[in-house]
C-alpha cells in the first residue's frame, strides 16, 4: 500500500477508486478491461509503468507457470489470466464465464511490480526489496523488526505529506502503549481495551474503527447436537453479545446478525441480532431433543482481540442454561487452524471460535469459504445456501445483491454460527499527526498529515 | 598437554551434541500437528495451492530425503531459506546473534561485579546487618519474575522519569548501534553512540542480570562459608597468614570453581533464552526470533537458530570446562 499499487484502490470508507487504472469496463462476461494510467514510474529503475508490467503481475499471482505458486491465488479467485490489449494502453483480465467479483477484488490485490526487474532478481531479493510505483520507497528492512521508507519524489500524484515512514514491530501490547505514551511512535495498532484509559489520560488519543473481520462460533451442522437448527438457534439466544461487547471489549465492537457485515455488498439491513433470551434458548434445546448434552468450544489464544475472554463468556452463558453443559478448550491458533482448513468437514472440532476478514467487502467472500459445502473452512452443508451462492456468482448487479441477501437471511435463520461481534481495530495516535483509520485494517501513510 | 587433550575431547563431544540437536529438531516438526502451509497461505487457500506450495518447499519428499538434503546443505554452511519470508536463515540468525550475545554478556558482567563482592561481604560478616541486606536482596532477586521487573523498570525509568527510552535497539541515523560500533566511535571522540547504546541496553541487562546476581551472591556466600570452615583454613590461620590473603587467595579461589561452571551454563542459556526480557523491551534478539518462528511453524528457521544457539552453548561450556580444568588440575586428569 505504501510502495506497491494496484489497478484500483479503496478510499477510507471502502469505495472503489482508480489507482494505476484510469477507467475500467466489462467488455463481455469473461473479459474485463482496465485502461492503464500514463506517468507512474518504478522506484528502483525509474522506468515508466507499461501494460506488460500489469499483465505480468496479475499472471504471477494466478498462473503458477509464471514463476511460482503464489500464496495469494485465492485473493484473485476467478481470474484466469491477463493480456495486453493490442493498440491500446489497456489490459484485459480474463475469467471462465462471468466473474462478478470484478472489479471488487482488485484493490490491494495483484499489485504491480516491474516485469523486467522481477525476472532479473531472485525470490529472496524481491522479498527484501520493493520496486513499486507508490508514494514511498523502501530504504531499509529488518525482518520482523523495522522497515523504513522515504517519500518518493517522482510520485504520480501529489507528494506525500510524510517525508519518512518507519514501521516498527512490537508484539507486546505494553511495549506499544509505552512507546505511544512516550511519544516514540505516532500511530499504534491494536491497543488492548484494558490500556485505553491509560492512553486517554496521556497526550495521545484513541481512534477505533470497525474492521472487515467478523468473530463467530461455528457449529458443524454434521455433528450432534449441532445437526438441529433449534439447538443452534438456542445457542444464539443463550449468548448476550451486547454484554460481551460492553464488558469485555469496552464497547469496541458491534453485534452481528448474519455472516456479512454492514456496509458490504449483499448485507441484509433488515436482519437484527438474536436477542439475549435464555428462557427461549432452554425451550429450544428441549425441542431439539438434545437436552442435557455437553458442548466444547475450541478457541484460539491471542489471535483476535480478547478471543479467550469472549470464548469464556460464551461458554459461561451457555453453561448457565439448565439443560446444556459447556466447556472451553484453549488452542494454539496454528494447530486449530491446521485442523480446520483441510476442506474436510468431518475432521477437526465441531464447535470453535474463529474470525474471518473480508477485505473485498463482498458477501460471497465470507459465504463461499466458510459456509458453502466445498468451502475450505466450512462448517455447514446446506443445499439451499449452495444454490443461492452459486446463482449469485453467475449474475451481477441488483439481482446478485438480492440473492446474497437471501443467502444471509437463510444463514441467520438456520444459525450455523453463533453470530458474535464485528471486530474493531483500536488505534492510538499521537497529537503530532492527523489521520483517520480505514475499515480494511490497513494503514495508508499517504493519508497521514502533520497535525495543524 | 593433558589440558589440550581434554579440550580436543570436549570439542568432539560438542560436534556430537550439535548433530543430536539438528536431528532432534529436524524430527520434531513431524510430530507437530500443524503444517507450515497454514501459516504461509490465507485460510481460504485451496487444497491444491497448499499441496503445490508444500511441494515447492520440498515438504512432500520422504523424511530421509529431506533430512539428507538438509544435512548436505548444512555441511556447505547453508541453513536454507525461511519458509515464511523466503529470506536466508543464516543472514537472519547472524544479524540477531550479536544483539543477544552482548545483552547476555552485559547481564553477566553486571552479575559478576555485584554478586561476588556481595557474597564475600555477606559470608565474612555473617549475621551482621550487611549480611542481612545482601541475603534479603538475593532472595528478592531470585523470587522476582523477569517480566514484572522489566515492566516496572520501564514504567519507572522510561515512562515516569523519562531517563531511558522505553524499548528497542539503539539507532543512530537509522543504523542500529552495537557495542563495537559504539566503542570505535568513542575512540574517535564521539561518545554519542556509546550513550545511545548504554541507554537502550541497560534496563534489559539489569532485568536479565538481577536473577543472575542474586543466584551467584547466594552461591558465593554459601561457598565461602563452607571453605572458611575447612581445616586447611584453620591450619593457615594458625600459621599466622593474614586474614585478607586467607579469604581472597585461598577461600575465594576455591569457591569460584563451581560458580564458573554455573556462570557458563547460564550464559549459554541466556543467548537463546532471554525471550521474556526481549519481549518486554522489544529487543530484537535471537529469543524473539525463535519464538516467532515457532509460532509460524517456520521449522527451517527454528533449526537454524537452535544449531547456532547449541553451538554457542557448546563453545561456552567447553571454555568453562577448560577454565575449570586449569583452576583445578584434577579435572583434566580424570
Amino acid at each position: 500500500m505504501q510502495s506497491y499499487e494496484a489497478l484500483l484502490r479503496r478510499d477510507a470508507d471502502g469505495n472503489i477508486q482508480p489507482e494505476l487504472a484510469t477507467d475500467w469496463e466489462r467488455i463481455d462476461p469473461g473479459r474485463f478491461r482496465f485502461y492503464i494510467r500514463e506517468g507512474p514510474r518504478f522506484h528502483q529503475t525509474g522506468n515508466e509503468l507499461a501494460p506488460e508490467d500489469v499483465v505480468y503481475s496479475i499472471n504471477r499471482v494466478v498462473k503458477p507457470s509464471v514463476g511460482f505458486e503464489s500464496p495469494q491465488t485465492s485473493q484473485l479467485a476467478g481470474v484466469t489470466g491477463a493480456e495486453v490489449v493490442d493498440g491500446e494502453r489497456a489490459v484485459d483480465l480474463l475469467s471462465d464465464g462471468l466473474n462478478p467479483l470484478l472489479p471488487r477484488q482488485i484493490p490491494n490485490n495483484g499489485q504491480v511490480i516491474e516485469k523486467e526487474w522481477a525476472q532479473e532478481h531472485e525470490k529472496s531479493y524481491i522479498a527484501q526489496h520493493i520496486n513499486g510505483t507508490g508514494p514511498f520507497q523502501l530504504t531499509s528492512y529488518e525482518q520482523d523488526v523495522r522497515a523504513v521508507f522515504e517519500r518518493y519524489d517522482d510520485y504520480w500524484r501529489d507528494e506525500a505529506a510524510v517525508s519518512r515512514l518507519t514501521f516498527a514491530g512490537a508484539q507486546e501490547p505494553s511495549v506499544r502503549v509505552n512507546q505511544l505514551i512516550e511519544g516514540e511512535t505516532d500511530i499504534t495498532v491494536n491497543i488492548p481495551p484494558q490500556s485505553v484509559s491509560r492512553v486517554r489520560s496521556s497526550e495521545a488519543s484513541i481512534t477505533p474503527a470497525p474492521s472487515t473481520r467478523i468473530i463467530y462460533a461455528a457449529m458443524k451442522t454434521t455433528v450432534e447436537p449441532f445437526t438441529s437448527p433449534q439447538f443452534r438457534r438456542a445457542m444464539n439466544y443463550a449468548v448476550d453479545i451486547r454484554s460481551i461487547i460492553e464488558n469485555i471489549l469496552s464497547g469496541f465492537g458491534s453485534a452481528t446478525a448474519q455472516p456479512t457485515l454492514e456496509g458490504f455488498f449483499g448485507h441484509n439491513p433488515e436482519l437484527e441480532p438474536y436477542p439475549y433470551d435464555p428462557e427461549q434458548a432452554t425451550q429450544l434445546v428441549e425441542e431439539s431433543g438434545f437436552a442435557d448434552t455437553t458442548v466444547t468450544l475450541h478457541t484460539p489464544v491471542g489471535r483476535y482481540l480478547r478471543d479467550v475472554q469472549i470464548a469464556q463468556a460464551v461458554v459461561e452463558m451457555i453453561d448457565e442454561l439448565p439443560n446444556v453443559t459447556a466447556e472451553l478448550k484453549q488452542r494454539e491458533f496454528g494447530s486449530l487452524s491446521s485442523e480446520l482448513v483441510d476442506g474436510d468437514i468431518t475432521t477437526g472440532p465441531a464447535f470453535y471460535l474463529i474470525g474471518w476478514g473480508n477485505p473485498q467487502m463482498d458477501a460471497s467472500q465470507t459465504l463461499i469459504p466458510t459456509l458453502t459445502s466445498d468451502g475450505t473452512l466450512t462448517s455447514w452443508q446446506n443445499d439451499k445456501l449452495d444454490t443461492l451462492v452459486e446463482q449469485a456468482q453467475n449474475t451481477s448487479g441488483d439481482e446478485r445483491k438480492q440473492l446474497l441477501q437471501e443467502a444471509n437471511t437463510h444463514a441467520h435463520n438456520q444459525a450455523p454460527w453463533i453470530f458474535l461481534n464485528r471486530q474493531y481495530s483500536v488505534y492510538g495516535t499521537s497529537p503530532r499527526v492527523d489521520w483517520q483509520p480505514r475499515r480494511d485494517e490497513r494503514i495508508d501513510a499517504y493519508a497521514v498529515n502533520p497535525a495543524e | 598437554m593433558d589440558l589440550v587433550r581434554f579440550i580436543i575431547k570436549r570439542s568432539l563431544h560438542g560436534v556430537f551434541v550439535i548433530w543430536g540437536v539438528v536431528t532432534t529438531v529436524f524430527l520434531l516438526r513431524f510430530v507437530s500437528p500443524s503444517r507450515v502451509t497454514t501459516f504461509i497461505l490465507p485460510l481460504d487457500a485451496s487444497q491444491e495451492t497448499r499441496d503445490q506450495i508444500a511441494s515447492e518447499l520440498g515438504l512432500n519428499d520422504p523424511i530421509y530425503v529431506q533430512y539428507a538434503e538438509y544435512l548436505w546443505d548444512l555441511l556447505h554452511l547453508d541453513m536454507g531459506q525461511s519458509y515464511i519470508s523466503g529470506l536466508s536463515v543464516s543472514a537472519q540468525v547472524f544479524s540477531r546473534l550479536p544483539v543477544s550475545v552482548e545483552l547476555a554478556i552485559l547481564a553477566g558482567i553486571i552479575a559478576i561485579v555485584l554478586s561476588i563482592p556481595l557474597g564475600v561481604i555477606s559470608a565474612t560478616r555473617r549475621n551482621q546487618p550487611a549480611d542481612y541486606v545482601a541475603t534479603s536482596f538475593s532472595l528478592l532477586g531470585i523470587s522476582t519474575p523477569n517480566f514484572w521487573l522489566g515492566l516496572m523498570l520501564v514504567l519507572l525509568f522510561a515512562v515516569y522519569l523519562g531517563v531511558f527510552p522505553t524499548s528497542g535497539l539503539a539507532r543512530m541515523g537509522g543504523e542500529r548501534v552495537l557495542f563495537p560500533r559504539a566503542f570505535i566511535q568513542l575512540l574517535t571522540g564521539d561518545p554519542q553512540y556509546l550513550i545511545a547504546w548504554l541507554s537502550h541496553i541497560l534496563l534489559p541487562a539489569i532485568t536479565l542480570g538481577t536473577y543472575f546476581t542474586a543466584l551467584i551472591t547466594r552461591l558465593t556466600r554459601s561457598g565461602m562459608l563452607e571453605e572458611l570452615g575447612k581445616p586447611y583454613i584453620t591450619a593457615l590461620r594458625a600459621k599466622g597468614l593474614p586474614e585478607v590473603l586467607l579469604r581472597y587467595q585461598h577461600a575465594l579461589t576455591n569457591t569460584l570453581i563451581p560458580i564458573i561452571t554455573i556462570l557458563g551454563l547460564q550464559l549459554g542459556l541466556l543467548i537463546g533464552g532471554a525471550v521474556i526480557t526481549e519481549a518486554v523491551f522489544d529487543y530484537p534478539g535471537l529469543g524473539t526470533l525463535l519464538v516467532d518462528s515457532i509460532y509460524d511453524r517456520d521449522w527451517i528457521t527454528v533449526q537454524g537458530i537452535l544449531i547456532v544457539v547449541g553451538t554457542g552453548f557448546v563453545i561456552v561450556n567447553t571454555a568453562v570446562d577448560a577454565l575449570h580444568a586449569y583452576l583445578d588440575p584434577r579435572v583434566s586428569k580424570q
